[in-house]
């Protein structure tokens, strides 16, 4: 697998703070993978997203973002790999329309009009958008105002894509949109996938989630495994999947196997224990 | 204290080309000192209708009865500093309205504007601070040198220590962690158990199964459904409607309806849900 972030040793202290937010931490994300970054409010993960950009500068450490180390000799060009989809779909748009809103990214690489057009139509194409072209973009559902962000990171073409808790005000609908979207970009774009989330069940979609607490790595392995780790993941500000809860309730008067079972599991389970009564 | 909509509309940018309707018809009671739920789509209208119970918005016609206080078309906006005294509201993302140099200063900055002496507000932050889950010594610390999450029990803080009877929750937890959502959830219960009434606006059905009493169901800037969370949950047009999505519980017992159990009546917590498997498990 190729790595197409590789952190090192990275350490990053906010002004006045007495405590590093990144604390000598190092992490390696490989070429479309779709990695989840969890843990508690305050734990890094933001911290971590700006310093990949190049939004904050690290104290110590490296951080190659495809092959260029992050430094200021680098930065535009990074930054052009790299798109990032934030958290509040209101603070987000500049364009009067949809269409004005995607091109923004565009016209600050300078791209020609004409080559721009196409690019905003192809771009709201993937995100299903291209109804909306000459709407208000306040004038959308949250769940249409992150595809159209989505949409404005796309045109640029990035090969890697922060979402930092682009789901969270969001309605179920909206956030299964978004979810589909990314999922299918993941899948036929080769696009890296960066989660930032405090959603467990988003966790599932991803190859691999890497749990913060205080600016440090604390356990990095594959969705079930992590999910194995039971109540112990409230430690790390966590909730236990849906699932588990369930089968923990359960447990308490039914014969269930050990070890995370994914919801068509436990109903699997639950299943023939009742068909056999 | 009770709060009555009786005919209340919204329009936006009346008599204009961009005329839009907020609220439409709205007659609806939000019951004195219970926790009500305010569910709907974004856009549906949630903001718009509980921006009318202090008065950041007027009706364009109705009115608004909040205890003894009316609001109407015609409400001005002198004399409106008792209402939002005893109306606290905690808006979507509160800690963008943090602007003091020290947390304490944030804190007291509201019940000082609504004539609280400075002793006084000192100790209600004192209070406040420790009941959001922070400890004393985040008080003389700069708001914007916390966490997201902790701005947000900071905002939260300065809103309660008006010691408002009626709380609005906009949406109050998105973005925290799973963790600090409940703990704040929890405070806004044990708030409502200590007499207040809590009305939360919130697209989280777990949280409405499991801590409110009331529902309110808006859609096109109209009120849908009023009732218990149970019965509304289940109500099947609503739910085929695609108005309303269902707690995750409820979504569980769904599935199991297809391997042969049945649930006369959709479980919506947890505990209800896996009582049920139990005995229906168990044949008893």
């Amino acid at each position: 697998m190729e790595k197409i972030i590789s952190i090192k040793d990275v350490t990053y202290t906010y002004p006045e703070s007495k405590q590093p937010a990144i604390n000598n931490l190092s992490l390696d994300i490989y070429r479309n993978e779709w990695v989840s970054i969890v843990g508690r409010n305050g734990s890094g993960k933001s911290t971590l997203a700006k310093l990949i950009d190049g939004l904050i500068e690290s104290e110590s450490g490296t951080i190659f973002v495809d092959g260029q180390e992050v430094n200021e000799e680098n930065i535009w060009n990074i930054r052009s790999k790299i798109g990032i989809v934030f958290q509040n779909p209101d603070h987000q748009f500049v364009g009067a329309t949809v269409e004005d809103d995607v091109a923004f990214g565009l016209e600050n690489q300078g791209v020609p009009r004409d080559e721009m057009v196409k690019e905003v139509d192809d771009a709201l194409k993937m995100v299903d958008m291209q109804d909306y072209k000459t709407r208000d973009p306040q004038s959308l559902s949250g769940g249409q105002k992150q595809r159209v962000a989505i949409a404005g990171v796309l045109a640029t073409k990035p090969s890697i894509i922060i979402m930092d808790e682009s789901t969270s005000m969001l309605d179920p609908n909206g956030r299964k949109t978004v979810l589909d979207l990314v999922k299918q970009l993941r899948d036929q774009q080769d696009m890296t996938i960066i989660s930032i989330t405090h959603d467990i069940e988003e966790t599932e979609l991803s190859e691999r989630i890497v749990v913060l607490r205080s600016g440090e790595v604390v356990k990095e392995a594959d969705p079930k495994a992590i999910y194995d780790m039971g109540s112990e993941l409230t430690k790390y500000g966590l909730e236990e999947p849906f699932s588990s809860q369930v089968a923990s309730l359960l447990k308490d008067g039914i014969k269930l196997p050990e070890g995370y079972l994914n919801e068509e599991e436990l109903i699997e389970n639950i299943w023939k224990l009742s068909s056999k009564m | 204290m009770e709060i009555i909509f009786k005919n209340v509309t919204h329009s936006y940018e009346a008599n204009s080309p961009l005329e839009g309707i907020g609220l439409n018809d709205v007659s609806l009671a939000i019951h004195d000192k219970k926790f009500t739920a305010i569910v709907g789509k974004t856009g549906s209208g949630k903001s718009t209708l509980v921006r009318h119970i202090n008065a950041l918005i007027k009706p364009t016609s109705g009115t608004i009865k909040v205890g003894d206080r009316e609001i109407t078309p015609e409400t001005n906006n002198k004399n409106l500093k008792s209402l939002r005294k005893n109306v606290g509201m905690v808006f979507q993302f509160p800690e963008s309205q943090l602007f003091e140099d020290t947390v304490e200063k944030d804190i007291m900055f509201g019940p000082m504007n609504f004539g609280m002496s400075e002793s006084d507000a000192k100790e209600s932050a004192k209070k406040m601070i420790k009941l959001v889950g922070l400890g004393e010594e985040y008080l003389d610390k700069s708001p914007f040198d916390l966490s997201g999450g902790q701005m947000r029990r900071v905002a939260i803080a300065g809103v309660l220590a008006s010691n408002p009877e009626t709380i609005i929750l906009d949406e109050p937890t998105a973005g925290l962690d799973p963790v600090g959502r409940k703990e704040i959830m929890d405070l806004f219960k044990n708030l409502q158990k200590q007499g207040r009434t809590i009305i939360l606006i919130t697209h989280n059905m777990d949280d409405v199964a499991n801590y409110a009493e009331e529902m309110v169901v808006i859609h096109d800037a109209k009120v849908m459904a009023v009732g218990k969370p149970k019965d509304i949950f289940n109500d099947k047009e609503l739910l085929t409607n695609d108005i309303l999505t269902l707690p995750r519980s409820a979504v569980f017992a769904q599935k199991l309806s297809k391997r042969d159990f049945s649930f006369p009546q959709l479980p919506i917590t947890i505990s209800e849900l896996t009582a049920e498997i139990k005995q229906q498990v168990h044949g008893d």
